[in-house]
């Protein structure tokens, strides 16, 4: 299946001298739901944020839809993000807004300013948050509040927010760390539902192992900014995890 | 002993420890002297330089003050008007305050301000002149500039309470929460969205928070604008100085206290309301 | 890959922005705020066709009557001392009135107050009371009493002092910690030892800064307490402004400008001095 996107030795420096990615390199095909696993510190956030350039990467290339990414310019990047859906540890939702606005947010990047200053989304976009806020089981918290939703309600709206760009690809920032472990898998579970209904590569950054192989159709393992295992996760074994985590100090 | 020998060898740290305090207590009672002869030089201008003290006698300090006592109620009535007229100055000046208070807002708030540390230093600046300016003197630059009565009491206002508005929602945008501001990058949001999305909800509750406390600060204000022409309770208060009327000035003083008091509560009521 | 594709087959419920009642409260604000403006506006004499060429007017008037600033005025001996009586009688309200404001803000501080039946209430009323009239009104009344110049003057700071500076001294007691109130009761301290020895260190760094805070903006009161009899630099404005001799005006108004953006540098540098020695 051709790829949807390929990174090629990517790199990142915050501070000059200190690399942060040093020279990673990964494809993601169409039907992939990509985990991305490593110590903390290895570098698994800053490589999410370089996919949609919220991190200016300092070398390397991303193509994605047959263009380089760290090519494009401010305006035209800021085009490409509506291709891609990005979910958040913190949820990062607009807490005073309600449940429906907060998804229609996602809808931005194809609103003028005139009319997102008056909130004056499309009809088709006000049915596309109710469908979707259906899907992912809100339909009675339509006007809620953000702030007065549980923190799995909240990831659910910030999962249909992605989703109403229809984008690309779904990059994905430790869903799961601020959520107990019950609901932690319901939210994983809806995650890869949904993706595979609507046909969506997922890039998932998460720190709990088990979670991840229990979803994923693959793994990438990152330590110190380098890619140290790439493949299904059936090839995880006790071996490659002590090799991936082996700076983490208890 | 060898105890004797172990202490000996801390003797420079506490000599340099000594000095260091001896020095310290220099500085310190240096200041406070200083203090106290600034003190010692001003009450002298003041109290014997500037003071004459053959006018000032007891018996008729006395006597002005129970002028002032005998409250003239008479004129009660005819002060609900004014208190009225001070305030709606208060309240549309609080407008004009908040609506001119955005912009500047938006230039000295580092994070987003347009052109970086320039614009930010502009916004400061404007910040700063707008509160370092008494409001009397406001009030009379725009009696000068627009003539005597009430919009020049409204416009004085406005401008002096840009400043706290501005300063505070700037804070307030600097300490946002970096989340939803990522979140709006992320979906392709313009940086007029970006802001409008990502930063402007979270400073609502403190925008609209020191609205209402610089609306009860303004009432104060307004009650003695019109001492430089622009209306309301300052004009009474302005009338009756001008007849020599004590007990009028002090009828005036007593329902701008009123006024004050009810303004506060108002206020207390409605910042619990907002947070 | 649209989302319709995958929708359920039941009826989703149609989702309006504007709904009966809500959009009517909210219109019914928006309009009612605007009728208020409008009527507030007619209250006031305030002549809303005039307001377009507002500006323009202004920059007339000033640049005809105002410019240029007679600069030489404010530069004679008579006003060079009226800054100086101005920074007199700020220095000396201030340092009076902190020192009567430091024990109504103990008393008037709920958590440290040593008597919440008499003293908290009293300390509160006194404190209100001198923030709630006008530091001009204060002006006009010790004036009428005491008669004019620096004095009158001086004694309207100290109780505009007591009013502004009593309230945040309070509030920063109402802050503090109380593990140290605890451990100093604890030994069996007075309410006064529990005061100096627990209270004052916590709050020296903030009262510091409270302190040259309330010198400034005493200081800009005082530039203009002159205009209503005291002395200093608002004595001259008065003059100016009733002989009309309009570029004299100007020219002392911006001399206050100037002067009390220096004094705000001044206080600004010395606060950021002491923040660093004594905390």
């Amino acid at each position: 299946m051709a790829g949807v996107m390929q990174v090629k030795d990517l790199r990142v420096s915050y501070t000059a001298g200190r690399e942060i990615l040093k020279g990673v390199s990964f494809d993601v095909a169409a039907d992939d739901f990509l985990a991305i696993i490593g110590p903390s510190g290895a570098g698994k956030s800053t490589l999410i944020r370089c996919v949609n350039r919220l991190v200016e990467p300092t070398g390397g290339a991303i193509v994605f839809g047959g263009r380089d990414l760290l090519k494009l310019s401010e305006a035209e990047m800021r085009h490409e993000r509506r291709n891609i859906g990005m979910i958040f540890q913190e949820f990062n939702l607009i807490e005073r807004l309600s449940v429906i606005d907060n998804v229609l947010t996602g809808r931005l990047g194809y609103t003028g300013t005139w009319r997102s200053l008056f909130r004056m989304y499309t009809k088709e976009d006000i049915r596309n948050a109710v469908r979707l806020l259906d899907r992912v089981g809100l339909i009675e918290h339509l006007d809620k509040r953000a702030d007065k939703l549980s923190g799995g309600q909240r990831q659910r709206v910030g999962i249909a927010r992605a989703l109403i760009q229809n984008p690309k690809m779904l990059l994905i920032d430790e869903p799961t760390s601020s959520l107990d472990p019950k609901i932690a898998r319901e939210v994983m579970g809806l995650i890869r539902e949904i993706a595979c209904e609507f046909r969506v590569p997922v890039l998932c950054n998460i720190h709990d192992v088990d979670l991840a192989l229990e979803f994923c159709t693959r793994v990438i393992g990152l330590q110190d900014g380098v890619k140290r295992f790439d493949g299904p996760p059936a090839e995880i074994d006790k071996h490659v995890l002590a090799d991936i985590y082996a700076m983490e100090v208890l | 002993m060898a105890a004797n020998a172990d202490l000996s060898r801390y003797d420079a740290e506490v000599e340099k420890l000594a000095a260091w305090r001896a020095r310290s207590r220099r500085v310190r009672y240096t200041i406070y002297f200083l203090i106290a002869a600034l003190i010692a030089w001003s009450v002298e201008a003041i109290v014997v330089g500037d003071t004459d003290w053959s006018r000032i006698t007891w018996a008729s300090m006395l006597d002005t003050a129970k002028r002032f006592m005998a409250v003239d109620f008479t004129i009660f009535t005819n002060l609900l008007l004014p208190a009225l007229e001070t305030v709606l100055m208060a309240t549309l000046g609080t407008l004009v305050g908040l609506v001119l208070a955005v912009p500047v807002a938006w230039l000295g708030a580092m994070n987003i301000s347009p052109l970086g540390k320039a614009t930010y230093g502009i916004g400061r600046l404007l910040m700063t002149l707008s509160r370092s300016v008494h409001e009397i003197v406001w009030g009379l630059i725009f009696v000068a500039a627009v003539g005597l009565g009430a919009l020049a009491g409204v416009l004085a206002m406005g401008v002096r309470s840009i400043g706290f508005i501005s300063k505070t929602v700037a804070e307030a945008i600097e300490d946002v929460n970096p989340g939803p501001v990522e979140a709006m990058r992320a979906v392709g949001a313009n940086r007029f969205q970006i802001l409008l999305f990502g930063i402007l909800p979270q400073v609502i509750p403190v925008f609209v928070g020191n609205v209402i406390f610089e609306w009860d600060v303004n009432i104060r204000r307004s009650t003695i604008m019109g001492l430089v022409g622009a209306g309301g309770l300052g004009l009474a208060l302005h009338r009756q100085m001008a007849a020599y009327n004590y007990g009028g000035i002090a009828t005036v003083i007593i329902v701008i206290l009123l006024l004050i008091i009810a303004g506060e509560i108002i206020s207390y009521y409605a910042r619990k309301a907002v947070i | 890959m649209s989302v319709a594709t995958t929708s359920q087959t039941r009826a989703l419920p149609e989702w309006r922005r504007f709904r009966f009642p809500q959009s009517l409260y909210k219109y019914g604000a928006v309009i009612g705020a605007l009728a208020f403006i409008y009527w507030s506006l007619e209250m006031l004499r305030i002549d809303v066709e005039r307001l377009p060429g507002m500006l323009g007017r202004m920059g007339e008037v000033l640049s005809e009557r105002y410019w240029p600033p007679a600069v030489s005025h404010v530069l004679e001996a008579g006003y060079l001392q009226a800054v100086i009586d101005t920074f007199q009688m700020s220095y000396v309200a201030t340092v009076v009135g902190m020192l009567i404001a430091i024990p109504l803000a103990w008393f008037g501080a709920y958590n440290m107050t040593p008597s919440r039946r008499f003293l908290y209430p009293v300390a509160r009323v006194i404190v209100m009371t001198c923030r709630s009239v006008h530091e001009m009104i204060w002006t006009i009344v010790i004036v009428a009493i005491v008669g004019f110049g620096m004095l009158p003057g001086t004694l309207a700071m100290t109780l505009f002092c007591i009013g502004f500076a009593g309230k945040l001294l309070s509030e920063a007691v109402e802050a503090i910690r109380v593990g140290p109130v605890e451990a100093i009761r604890a030994s069996g301290a007075n309410e006064f030892q529990v005061f100096v020895f627990a209270v004052l260190p916590q709050v020296r760094v903030a009262w510091t800064g409270i302190a040259i805070y309330t010198w400034d903006v005493v200081f800009r009161a005082a530039t203009v307490v002159g205009f209503f009899g005291a002395g200093g630099m608002g004595h001259f404005l008065r003059e100016s402004v009733q002989r009309v001799e309009s570029n004299q005006v100007a020219a002392i108004l911006l001399s206050i400008v100037v002067i009390v953006m220096i004094a705000e540098l001044v206080s600004a540098w010395i606060r950021s001095r002491i923040a660093g020695a004594i905390a």
